[in-house]
């Protein structure tokens, strides 16, 4: 039974949720093969948040069923207020359901959604924010110029700028530099760097206040305004992380008329899956408490070791090298994936 | 940088939501004074909802900012797979904001919402969605027999008397025990609920064969998720007590506030009484995640983990 008054309801004001919310969403079944050094990563991603954000923001971290190393590591981060609202999902809910989650549920006004693999750079928000404010009909702001078009130049939303005697279009190709960070992020080969080396990108300028954004934002990070996110939930969900559902938030964003945009200048790094020095070096000026000791060079297998070779000798036959990525496959889906 | 694939892509499906979800909000902020058992509360109400629900369902934890003690437990209970979504928030959002996550993010089509000091008993979901599935346009079920001001049932009642089919009776149909069970739970006092018990009568309500009271409470009550979608986000700038603001809203929209004619919760406030529940609900049950196939076994796990390491060195890692 009740007895006596609760306290909370003395009128104490609740928490009230700062102008921008970041979601990062987290997939890491285990420490190993492809997710070694995740984890790591995850927490430079953090730090670099901290460090490089100069407004007060709440920091939503979706964990979508990894192992109960990095559960442990999150509630030590929860628990150091580096995180301020911490989900765990018992099963994965894929990258589309995760989306769902966050979009319905983050009470921001501007939602930033970002994958555990990205670091962000000083000058990323107001960066972003400049565009937010210059141009209407925001739907997708990334803080790195857009290479791939997701919508496979069927997007419409930006054309109503055309005519419009307040906006200019042109196309730049950007330095050398961030187009070989982009190759690297994605782990391009020589082929396709060439193609990205090669490419001009569209973009467009809002004359009055003279800023400049590329037509086209990424999935891998990107602010949404709270009210378009809204608009395009819920998205179909049945896989884990594809491309055919992914892009469907793209569809909608375009069909309902908001842009995707971009900054022109690379204002977050995607880390992918490894660390190496270029990273380290970047970390290194952030003054937080992270160890970077860690030898990015010990997770490979030395090029003198028998292993090595043989692996190489093997690999050249395609039906073995085939066969060894079914196994790879295979294991991790009879280890991690949930049966229905 | 990217090396290799990641073999999440490989995942060609992700497991389906269950169609309900039970949502639960928590704020034990610390275990003195009013808060001193309310641990024990929670544990009590968890135990008798994993005991008491037959239907499949997913549990959805909303924890509003609570002391360590309460953190561990439920870390605990989501680790053990009892709990399938916990979300732990470092500012106590009120419940309004509580709401606004729960109602936005819960995964299934129908939610069955409690504040964590509801003990459930057998039955209580699945006469609860009775109601749901046999009355049209319902806004929020509660599963216990209670009174409410009329103002928040009001369309319930000009529905009732323009509906073809539907039985209406007022009268006096709860049980003096019921009655009072819940009104002493509030710290009320045996005369105060004789007092209110002879002083008004229910409203019962029957369509298609299925009977229920018009009324309902915020404390606990089963909808569906397209229904209380359309009221959010709850503007709420306290920690508590702007909660009628949701009972009113529905009325107001003219969906239906019902309960079930027999008690299937009970509220237990912050203090329990002796002969409330099992005392067994206060540990938590054995392990429920599925751990019983082959290639679970630690070492067989490991091992096939170790060649799947093996794997991704040799093929994926760059050679350079």
């Amino acid at each position: 039974m009740r007895t006596g008054k609760n306290p909370s309801k003395t009128g104490v004001p609740a928490y009230s949720p700062k102008q921008l919310g970041m979601a990062l969403l987290v997939y890491i079944p285990f420490m190993e093969g492809y997710f070694r050094q995740s984890l790591d990563i995850l927490k430079y991603q953090i730090a670099s948040i901290h460090h490089h954000t100069n407004q007060e923001i709440d920091l939503l971290l979706f964990d979508n069923g990894s192992c109960s190393e990095v559960v442990d590591e999150l509630i030590k981060l929860y628990n150091a207020q580096k995180i301020d609202w911490l989900v765990f999902s018992q099963h994965n809910l894929g990258k589309v359901g995760a989306w769902n989650w966050i979009f319905g549920s983050m009470p921001n006004q501007l939602i930033c959604y970002a994958d555990s693999d990205v670091f962000f750079r000083q000058g990323w928000l107001n960066s972003s924010l400049e565009i937010i404010q210059a141009f209407p009909n925001i739907g997708m702001v990334s803080a790195q110029p857009t290479f791939h078009d997701v919508l496979d130049g069927k997007g419409k939303a930006h054309l109503f700028l055309e005519g419009d005697q307040n906006f200019r279009f042109s196309k730049y190709r950007p330095k050398g530099e961030i187009v070989d960070e982009y190759c690297q992020g994605i782990g391009a080969d020589d082929e396709l760097s060439a193609s990205f080396h090669d490419m001009d990108l569209p973009y467009i300028t809002d004359l009055q206040s003279n800023t400049n954004a590329v037509v086209g934002a990424t999935h891998m990070q990107f602010i949404i305004p709270k009210e378009v996110a809204r608009q395009v939930i819920p998205l179909p969900v049945s896989k884990a992380l594809h491309r055919s559902e992914t892009t469907t938030l793209d569809r909608k964003i375009d069909e309902l008329g908001y842009l995707h945009l971009s900054t022109q200048k690379n204002y977050v790094m995607h880390m992918g899956n490894t660390i190496n020095e270029k990273l380290l070096s970047e970390m290194r000026e952030i003054d937080g408490s992270l160890k970077l000791e860690e030898n990015p060079e010990k997770m490979i297998l030395s090029k003198r070791s028998v292993m090595f070779r043989l692996a190489l000798r093997l690999g050249r036959k395609p039906s073995i090298n085939n066969f060894f990525l079914r196994i790879y496959d295979f294991l991790y889906r009879v280890l991690y994936v949930e049966n229905q | 940088m990217r090396d290799g694939q990641n073999p999440a892509k490989s995942i060609d499906h992700v497991p389906r939501p269950e169609k309900i979800t039970v949502a639960i909000a928590t704020y034990i902020p610390y275990l003195k004074g009013y808060y001193a058992e309310s641990l024990e509360v929670l544990k009590l109400s968890l135990g008798s909802l994993w005991e008491s629900t037959r239907l499949p369902y997913d549990l959805l934890v909303f924890d509003n900012h609570s002391c360590h003690e309460v953190q561990d437990y439920l870390l605990n209970a989501y680790e053990r797979g009892l709990i399938q979504y916990l979300l732990l928030s470092d500012k106590n959002v009120g419940k309004g904001g509580a709401w606004n996550f729960i109602f936005q993010s819960s995964p299934g089509e129908v939610i069955a919402y409690s504040d964590s000091d509801i003990y459930f008993s057998p039955g209580w979901l699945e006469q609860s969605l009775k109601i749901l599935e046999t009355f049209p346009n319902p806004g929020m079920v509660t599963s216990r027999p209670l009174r409410s001001p009329e103002e928040y049932y009001s369309k319930t009642l000009e529905w009732a008397e323009r509906q073809e089919g539907v039985k209406v009776e007022q009268g006096r149909f709860i049980p003096w025990e019921v009655f009072l069970e819940h009104i002493l739970s509030l710290g009320v006092s045996e005369e105060q609920a004789r007092e209110w018990y002879e002083s008004k009568q229910e409203w019962r309500l029957t369509y298609k064969g299925v009977s229920a009271f018009a009324s309902a409470a915020h404390f606990q009550f089963v909808t569906n998720k397209s229904v209380i979608q359309q009221f959010l986000p709850l503007e709420m700038d306290r920690p508590m007590g702007q909660v009628r603001s949701l009972d009113k809203l529905i009325n107001q929209a003219g969906y239906l506030r019902l309960t079930t004619c027999e008690p299937y919760v009970k509220h237990l406030g912050n203090k329990i009484e002796s002969k409330t529940g099992d005392k067994d609900h206060l540990s938590l049950p054995e392990k429920s995640i599925q751990n019983n196939r082959f290639w679970d076994l630690p070492l067989i796990k490991r091992s096939l983990l170790n060649v799947h390491d093996l794997i991704f060195k040799l093929y994926y890692q760059r050679r350079n």
